[in-house]
Protein backbone atom coordinates (compact mmCIF):
# COMPACT_ATOMS: atom_id res chain seq x y z
CA UNK A 1 0.00 0.00 0.00
CA UNK A 2 1.92 3.39 -0.88
CA UNK A 3 2.56 5.81 2.08
CA UNK A 4 -0.19 8.56 1.01
CA UNK A 5 -3.15 5.57 1.37
CA UNK A 6 -1.72 4.49 4.65
CA UNK A 7 -1.81 7.69 5.62
CA UNK A 8 -5.46 8.44 4.89
CA UNK A 9 -6.40 5.13 6.54
CA UNK A 10 -4.65 6.34 10.14
CA UNK A 11 -6.33 9.18 10.18
CA UNK A 12 -9.90 7.68 9.59
CA UNK A 13 -8.78 5.24 12.62
CA UNK A 14 -8.38 8.01 14.84
CA UNK A 15 -11.21 9.68 13.70
CA UNK A 16 -13.56 7.13 14.32
CA UNK A 17 -11.49 6.14 16.95
CA UNK A 18 -12.32 9.80 19.16
CA UNK A 19 -15.54 9.13 21.74
CA UNK A 20 -18.12 11.66 20.29
CA UNK A 21 -19.40 13.76 22.94
CA UNK A 22 -23.39 13.67 22.42
CA UNK A 23 -25.69 16.72 23.46
CA UNK A 24 -27.51 15.98 27.28
CA UNK A 25 -30.82 16.70 25.48
CA UNK A 26 -30.39 14.88 22.51
CA UNK A 27 -32.26 11.43 23.88
CA UNK A 28 -34.62 13.91 24.41
CA UNK A 29 -35.15 15.32 21.29
CA UNK A 30 -35.08 12.03 19.52
CA UNK A 31 -37.98 10.62 21.68
CA UNK A 32 -40.23 13.81 20.87
CA UNK A 33 -39.55 13.60 17.26
CA UNK A 34 -40.35 9.74 17.48
CA UNK A 35 -43.49 9.82 19.33
CA UNK A 36 -44.45 12.86 16.95
CA UNK A 37 -43.81 11.00 13.80
CA UNK A 38 -45.63 7.62 15.63
CA UNK A 39 -49.04 9.42 16.51
CA UNK A 40 -49.03 10.85 12.98
CA UNK A 41 -49.59 7.52 11.54
CA UNK A 42 -51.24 6.03 14.27
CA UNK A 43 -54.54 4.41 13.18
CA UNK A 44 -57.72 5.51 15.13
CA UNK A 45 -60.85 3.79 15.75
CA UNK A 46 -61.58 0.16 15.06
CA UNK A 47 -58.68 0.37 13.35
CA UNK A 48 -56.94 1.12 16.21
CA UNK A 49 -58.28 -0.74 18.79
CA UNK A 50 -57.93 -4.22 16.02
CA UNK A 51 -54.03 -3.63 16.05
CA UNK A 52 -53.43 -2.49 19.72
CA UNK A 53 -50.86 -4.69 20.68
CA UNK A 54 -51.45 -5.91 24.87
CA UNK A 55 -49.34 -8.49 26.38
CA UNK A 56 -51.42 -12.07 27.84
CA UNK A 57 -49.93 -14.10 29.64
CA UNK A 58 -49.53 -17.71 27.98
CA UNK A 59 -50.74 -21.10 30.11
CA UNK A 60 -49.61 -24.51 28.71
CA UNK A 61 -53.04 -25.46 28.75
CA UNK A 62 -54.46 -22.71 26.48
CA UNK A 63 -51.66 -23.42 24.49
CA UNK A 64 -52.35 -27.57 24.10
CA UNK A 65 -56.41 -26.58 23.80
CA UNK A 66 -55.07 -24.51 20.79
CA UNK A 67 -52.84 -26.88 19.36
CA UNK A 68 -55.55 -29.96 19.72
CA UNK A 69 -57.76 -27.81 17.85
CA UNK A 70 -55.87 -27.08 14.61
CA UNK A 71 -54.96 -30.72 14.79
CA UNK A 72 -58.65 -31.40 14.78
CA UNK A 73 -59.95 -29.04 11.51
CA UNK A 74 -57.01 -30.34 9.86
CA UNK A 75 -57.68 -33.76 10.53
CA UNK A 76 -61.61 -33.91 9.53
CA UNK A 77 -60.40 -31.61 6.57
CA UNK A 78 -58.24 -34.10 5.17
CA UNK A 79 -60.73 -37.26 6.29
CA UNK A 80 -63.59 -34.98 3.76
CA UNK A 81 -61.51 -35.36 0.40
CA UNK A 82 -64.53 -36.00 -1.85
CA UNK A 83 -66.50 -32.48 -0.10
CA UNK A 84 -63.05 -31.06 -1.36
CA UNK A 85 -62.81 -32.75 -4.71
CA UNK A 86 -66.77 -32.02 -5.60
CA UNK A 87 -65.84 -28.19 -4.63
CA UNK A 88 -64.28 -27.66 -7.31
CA UNK A 89 -66.26 -29.41 -10.11
CA UNK A 90 -68.37 -27.38 -12.58
CA UNK A 91 -71.94 -28.20 -13.50
CA UNK A 92 -72.35 -31.54 -15.48
CA UNK A 93 -74.51 -32.00 -18.33
CA UNK A 94 -78.13 -33.81 -16.92
CA UNK A 95 -80.89 -34.50 -19.34
CA UNK A 96 -84.18 -34.69 -18.12
CA UNK A 97 -86.88 -36.35 -20.01
CA UNK A 98 -90.49 -36.71 -19.15
CA UNK A 99 -93.12 -38.10 -21.43
CA UNK A 100 -96.54 -35.76 -22.13
CA UNK A 101 -98.30 -36.11 -25.32
CA UNK A 102 -100.92 -33.76 -24.03
CA UNK A 103 -99.04 -31.27 -22.60
CA UNK A 104 -98.61 -27.98 -24.41
CA UNK A 105 -95.75 -26.56 -22.38
CA UNK A 106 -93.28 -28.26 -19.42
CA UNK A 107 -90.26 -26.90 -17.41
CA UNK A 108 -87.73 -27.93 -15.23
CA UNK A 109 -87.27 -26.50 -11.62
CA UNK A 110 -85.80 -27.31 -8.52
CA UNK A 111 -82.78 -26.78 -6.29
CA UNK A 112 -80.33 -26.17 -9.21
CA UNK A 113 -82.09 -23.55 -10.50
CA UNK A 114 -84.04 -22.53 -6.92
CA UNK A 115 -87.53 -23.22 -8.25
CA UNK A 116 -87.12 -20.18 -10.35
CA UNK A 117 -90.47 -20.31 -12.47
CA UNK A 118 -89.88 -17.50 -14.63
CA UNK A 119 -86.26 -16.38 -14.67
CA UNK A 120 -84.73 -19.82 -15.11
CA UNK A 121 -87.40 -22.54 -15.65
CA UNK A 122 -85.42 -24.75 -17.85
CA UNK A 123 -88.06 -25.45 -21.07
CA UNK A 124 -88.23 -28.82 -22.57
CA UNK A 125 -88.44 -29.56 -26.42
CA UNK A 126 -90.88 -31.67 -27.55
CA UNK A 127 -90.47 -34.41 -29.71
CA UNK A 128 -94.13 -36.01 -30.71
CA UNK A 129 -94.53 -36.25 -26.74
CA UNK A 130 -91.50 -36.83 -25.18
CA UNK A 131 -89.97 -33.61 -23.43
CA UNK A 132 -86.91 -33.35 -23.15
CA UNK A 133 -84.48 -30.66 -21.83
CA UNK A 134 -80.46 -30.96 -20.96
CA UNK A 135 -79.12 -28.52 -18.62
CA UNK A 136 -75.75 -28.08 -16.63
CA UNK A 137 -75.74 -29.01 -12.78
CA UNK A 138 -73.87 -28.75 -10.19
CA UNK A 139 -72.80 -32.15 -7.98
CA UNK A 140 -75.21 -32.55 -5.09
CA UNK A 141 -78.28 -33.82 -4.46
CA UNK A 142 -81.14 -32.25 -5.55
CA UNK A 143 -85.32 -31.92 -5.53
CA UNK A 144 -86.37 -31.01 -8.46
CA UNK A 145 -90.18 -31.57 -10.53
CA UNK A 146 -91.75 -30.68 -13.74
CA UNK A 147 -94.39 -28.15 -14.17
CA UNK A 148 -96.41 -29.05 -17.30
CA UNK A 149 -98.76 -26.39 -18.85
CA UNK A 150 -97.47 -23.85 -15.84
CA UNK A 151 -99.63 -25.27 -13.18
CA UNK A 152 -99.14 -28.92 -12.71
CA UNK A 153 -96.59 -30.46 -11.20
CA UNK A 154 -95.15 -33.82 -12.15
CA UNK A 155 -92.40 -35.52 -10.23
CA UNK A 156 -90.21 -37.78 -12.64
CA UNK A 157 -91.33 -41.30 -13.10
CA UNK A 158 -87.89 -42.31 -13.16
CA UNK A 159 -86.23 -41.02 -10.52
CA UNK A 160 -86.37 -41.43 -6.89
CA UNK A 161 -89.17 -39.87 -4.76
CA UNK A 162 -88.46 -36.86 -3.00
CA UNK A 163 -89.58 -37.17 0.65
CA UNK A 164 -90.10 -33.61 1.25
CA UNK A 165 -93.50 -33.14 -0.29
CA UNK A 166 -94.63 -30.22 2.32
CA UNK A 167 -96.68 -28.37 -0.27
CA UNK A 168 -98.83 -31.04 -1.25
CA UNK A 169 -97.07 -31.63 -4.85
CA UNK A 170 -94.68 -34.26 -5.87
CA UNK A 171 -91.11 -33.97 -6.29
CA UNK A 172 -88.17 -35.91 -7.28
CA UNK A 173 -84.40 -36.70 -6.51
CA UNK A 174 -81.56 -36.16 -8.04
CA UNK A 175 -77.87 -36.66 -7.21
CA UNK A 176 -75.31 -36.05 -9.43
CA UNK A 177 -72.00 -36.85 -8.45
CA UNK A 178 -68.91 -35.23 -9.18
CA UNK A 179 -66.49 -37.35 -9.26
CA UNK A 180 -65.90 -41.02 -10.31
CA UNK A 181 -66.15 -43.94 -7.55
CA UNK B 1 -48.29 -13.18 22.82
CA UNK B 2 -50.36 -9.92 21.76
CA UNK B 3 -54.02 -10.13 21.24
CA UNK B 4 -53.62 -8.29 17.79
CA UNK B 5 -53.98 -11.44 16.27
CA UNK B 6 -57.48 -12.31 18.33
CA UNK B 7 -58.91 -8.66 18.01
CA UNK B 8 -58.40 -9.32 14.02
CA UNK B 9 -59.59 -13.09 13.84
CA UNK B 10 -62.93 -11.43 16.18
CA UNK B 11 -63.03 -8.39 13.69
CA UNK B 12 -63.26 -11.37 11.09
CA UNK B 13 -65.42 -13.40 12.57
CA UNK B 14 -67.96 -10.02 13.46
CA UNK B 15 -67.99 -9.46 9.51
CA UNK B 16 -68.70 -12.93 8.68
CA UNK B 17 -71.64 -12.73 10.55
CA UNK B 18 -73.06 -9.85 9.70
CA UNK B 19 -72.60 -11.26 5.61
CA UNK B 20 -74.22 -14.31 7.24
CA UNK B 21 -77.23 -12.59 8.12
CA UNK B 22 -77.44 -10.78 4.85
CA UNK B 23 -77.25 -13.66 2.87
CA UNK B 24 -80.25 -15.02 4.63
CA UNK B 25 -82.24 -11.80 3.47
CA UNK B 26 -82.24 -13.19 -0.11
CA UNK B 27 -84.33 -10.06 -2.31
CA UNK B 28 -85.92 -12.81 -3.82
CA UNK B 29 -87.24 -14.32 -1.16
CA UNK B 30 -87.18 -10.87 0.44
CA UNK B 31 -90.01 -9.27 -2.17
CA UNK B 32 -92.37 -12.14 -2.01
CA UNK B 33 -92.33 -13.04 1.64
CA UNK B 34 -94.41 -11.46 3.86
CA UNK B 35 -92.83 -9.22 6.96
CA UNK B 36 -93.63 -12.21 9.73
CA UNK B 37 -93.03 -14.58 7.31
CA UNK B 38 -89.50 -13.38 6.45
CA UNK B 39 -89.11 -12.46 10.25
CA UNK B 40 -90.05 -16.14 11.22
CA UNK B 41 -87.33 -18.00 8.47
CA UNK B 42 -84.36 -15.18 9.10
CA UNK B 43 -85.12 -16.72 12.63
CA UNK B 44 -84.77 -20.27 11.44
CA UNK B 45 -82.16 -19.57 9.47
CA UNK B 46 -79.53 -17.45 11.86
CA UNK B 47 -80.54 -20.01 14.54
CA UNK B 48 -79.55 -23.32 11.75
CA UNK B 49 -76.61 -21.28 11.05
CA UNK B 50 -75.27 -20.82 14.41
CA UNK B 51 -75.65 -24.84 15.50
CA UNK B 52 -73.32 -25.42 12.22
CA UNK B 53 -76.57 -26.72 10.20
CA UNK B 54 -75.97 -26.00 6.37
CA UNK B 55 -78.51 -23.24 5.66
CA UNK B 56 -79.10 -24.23 1.88
CA UNK B 57 -81.06 -26.58 2.41
CA UNK B 58 -83.68 -24.34 4.15
CA UNK B 59 -82.79 -21.68 1.47
CA UNK B 60 -84.20 -24.26 -1.07
CA UNK B 61 -87.46 -25.25 0.74
CA UNK B 62 -88.45 -21.62 0.85
CA UNK B 63 -87.81 -21.33 -3.25
CA UNK B 64 -89.99 -24.77 -3.49
CA UNK B 65 -92.63 -23.06 -1.30
CA UNK B 66 -92.76 -20.10 -3.28
CA UNK B 67 -92.91 -22.03 -5.98
CA UNK B 68 -95.73 -24.16 -5.50
CA UNK B 69 -97.89 -21.19 -4.17
CA UNK B 70 -97.84 -22.33 -0.67
CA UNK B 71 -98.41 -19.39 1.93
CA UNK B 72 -96.16 -18.14 4.93
CA UNK B 73 -97.50 -20.20 7.28
CA UNK B 74 -97.34 -23.44 5.53
CA UNK B 75 -93.58 -22.73 4.54
CA UNK B 76 -92.72 -21.76 7.82
CA UNK B 77 -93.75 -25.24 9.38
CA UNK B 78 -91.91 -26.96 6.47
CA UNK B 79 -88.53 -24.89 6.84
CA UNK B 80 -88.70 -25.71 10.63
CA UNK B 81 -89.57 -28.98 10.33
CA UNK B 82 -86.25 -29.54 8.15
CA UNK B 83 -84.10 -27.70 10.53
CA UNK B 84 -85.13 -30.31 12.97
CA UNK B 85 -84.56 -33.09 10.68
CA UNK B 86 -80.95 -31.56 9.54
CA UNK B 87 -79.88 -31.02 13.20
CA UNK B 88 -81.08 -34.54 14.26
CA UNK B 89 -78.93 -35.87 10.66
CA UNK B 90 -75.80 -33.76 11.50
CA UNK B 91 -75.80 -35.13 15.00
CA UNK B 92 -76.09 -38.42 13.95
CA UNK B 93 -73.81 -38.57 10.94
CA UNK B 94 -71.39 -36.83 12.45
CA UNK B 95 -68.78 -34.09 11.85
CA UNK B 96 -66.72 -35.87 8.62
CA UNK B 97 -70.48 -36.11 6.75
CA UNK B 98 -70.80 -33.83 3.74
CA UNK B 99 -73.54 -31.18 3.55
CA UNK B 100 -74.92 -33.50 0.77
CA UNK B 101 -75.25 -36.38 3.23
CA UNK B 102 -76.69 -34.34 5.66
CA UNK B 103 -79.52 -33.23 3.01
CA UNK B 104 -80.15 -37.08 1.80
CA UNK B 105 -80.35 -38.35 5.12
CA UNK B 106 -83.03 -35.85 6.33
CA UNK B 107 -85.06 -36.54 3.32
CA UNK B 108 -84.67 -40.44 4.69
CA UNK B 109 -85.62 -39.11 8.34
CA UNK B 110 -88.31 -37.22 6.96
CA UNK B 111 -89.62 -40.63 4.87
CA UNK B 112 -89.55 -41.82 8.44
CA UNK B 113 -85.92 -43.93 8.68
CA UNK B 114 -84.55 -43.19 12.69
CA UNK B 115 -81.32 -40.87 12.75
CA UNK B 116 -79.74 -43.64 14.81
CA UNK B 117 -80.39 -46.15 11.96
CA UNK B 118 -78.54 -43.48 9.47
CA UNK B 119 -75.90 -42.88 11.45
CA UNK B 120 -74.95 -46.69 11.91
CA UNK B 121 -75.01 -46.66 8.10
CA UNK B 122 -72.75 -43.60 8.12
CA UNK B 123 -70.28 -45.58 11.00
CA UNK B 124 -70.29 -48.91 9.37
CA UNK B 125 -69.46 -47.31 5.56
CA UNK B 126 -66.36 -45.82 6.49
CA UNK B 127 -65.59 -42.00 5.75
CA UNK B 128 -64.59 -42.04 2.22
CA UNK B 129 -67.63 -43.74 0.89
CA UNK B 130 -70.33 -40.54 0.30
CA UNK B 131 -73.98 -42.55 1.41
CA UNK B 132 -75.52 -39.53 -0.19
CA UNK B 133 -77.12 -41.48 -2.98
CA UNK B 134 -77.56 -44.22 -0.39
CA UNK B 135 -79.85 -42.33 1.69
CA UNK B 136 -81.78 -40.75 -1.42
CA UNK B 137 -82.58 -44.60 -2.39
CA UNK B 138 -83.83 -45.86 1.61
CA UNK B 139 -86.27 -42.67 1.44
CA UNK B 140 -87.25 -43.88 -1.98
CA UNK B 141 -88.05 -47.39 -1.19
CA UNK B 142 -89.37 -46.01 2.48
CA UNK B 143 -91.85 -43.98 0.54
CA UNK B 144 -92.74 -46.61 -1.34
CA UNK B 145 -94.04 -48.46 1.17
CA UNK B 146 -90.47 -50.96 1.61
CA UNK B 147 -91.22 -50.78 5.66
CA UNK B 148 -88.01 -48.94 7.95
CA UNK B 149 -86.10 -51.77 8.91
CA UNK B 150 -86.27 -53.87 5.64
CA UNK B 151 -85.31 -50.96 3.68
CA UNK B 152 -82.40 -50.37 5.61
CA UNK B 153 -81.19 -53.68 6.32
CA UNK B 154 -81.42 -53.94 2.09
CA UNK B 155 -79.46 -50.91 1.93
CA UNK B 156 -76.60 -51.80 4.38
CA UNK B 157 -75.96 -54.57 2.72
CA UNK B 158 -75.62 -53.23 -0.53
CA UNK B 159 -73.47 -50.65 0.85
CA UNK B 160 -71.19 -53.22 3.34
CA UNK B 161 -70.72 -55.45 -0.05
CA UNK B 162 -69.41 -52.58 -1.84
CA UNK B 163 -72.10 -51.49 -4.12
CA UNK B 164 -71.33 -48.68 -6.02
CA UNK B 165 -73.68 -45.80 -6.91
CA UNK B 166 -74.87 -47.21 -9.83
CA UNK B 167 -75.71 -50.48 -8.07
CA UNK B 168 -77.85 -48.98 -6.25
CA UNK B 169 -79.48 -47.14 -8.87
CA UNK B 170 -79.91 -50.11 -10.65
CA UNK B 171 -81.67 -51.22 -7.19
CA UNK B 172 -84.06 -48.68 -6.42
CA UNK B 173 -85.18 -48.69 -10.04
CA UNK B 174 -86.16 -52.54 -10.27
CA UNK B 175 -87.87 -52.52 -6.77
CA UNK B 176 -90.20 -49.04 -8.29
CA UNK B 177 -91.14 -51.79 -11.16
CA UNK B 178 -91.81 -54.39 -8.79
CA UNK B 179 -93.54 -52.54 -6.75
CA UNK B 180 -95.71 -51.09 -9.94
CA UNK B 181 -96.26 -54.43 -10.77
CA UNK B 182 -97.64 -55.29 -7.97
CA UNK B 183 -95.32 -57.12 -5.99
CA UNK B 184 -94.82 -56.80 -2.01
CA UNK B 185 -92.56 -53.63 -1.05
CA UNK B 186 -91.11 -55.96 1.58
CA UNK B 187 -90.20 -58.92 -1.21
CA UNK B 188 -89.04 -56.63 -3.44
CA UNK B 189 -86.50 -54.86 -1.61
CA UNK B 190 -85.62 -58.15 0.24
CA UNK B 191 -85.39 -60.35 -3.13
CA UNK B 192 -83.62 -57.10 -5.30
CA UNK B 193 -80.60 -56.76 -2.84
CA UNK B 194 -79.83 -60.01 -2.54
CA UNK B 195 -79.12 -59.57 -6.61
CA UNK B 196 -77.46 -56.17 -6.67
CA UNK B 197 -75.08 -57.46 -3.92
CA UNK B 198 -71.90 -57.66 -6.20
CA UNK B 199 -70.11 -61.15 -5.71
CA UNK B 200 -67.61 -60.78 -2.94
CA UNK B 201 -64.32 -61.82 -4.43
CA UNK B 202 -63.51 -65.47 -4.65
CA UNK B 203 -60.98 -66.69 -1.84
CA UNK B 204 -58.39 -68.88 -2.72
CA UNK B 205 -58.95 -72.55 -1.58
CA UNK B 206 -56.48 -73.68 1.54
CA UNK B 207 -54.61 -76.74 0.56
CA UNK B 208 -54.46 -78.39 3.28
CA UNK B 209 -51.41 -79.58 4.20
CA UNK B 210 -51.82 -84.00 4.12
CA UNK B 211 -53.00 -83.35 0.63
CA UNK B 212 -49.56 -81.58 -0.38
CA UNK B 213 -48.15 -84.11 1.90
Amino acid sequence: MPDWGRTTLELIVQELQHPVRLDESFDRRVMVRVRRAYAERRPRGVAAWIGAAASVTRRPAWAAALAAGIVAVVTVGMLRPRQAVRAGVGPIPVQFVLVAPGARSVAVVGDFNNWGLNDTALVAENHNGVWSVSAPVRAGVHRYAFLVDGKQYVADPTAPRSSGDDFGMPSSALVVEGTTQ
Amino acid sequence: MRTRTARSFLAVLLAGSAFGTAEAQDPRIGARLDAPTRKAISALVDSARAQGIPVEPLMEKVYQGLAMGADGPRIIVAVRSLTTELGSAHRALGAVATTDEIKAAASAMHAGVPAVELGKMKKQSGLRRSLTLPFTVLADIVSRGVPVQTAANAIRSLVGAGAKDKDISDFQRNVSVDIEKGAPPADAAETRAKGAAPAAPAKPERIEKSEQE
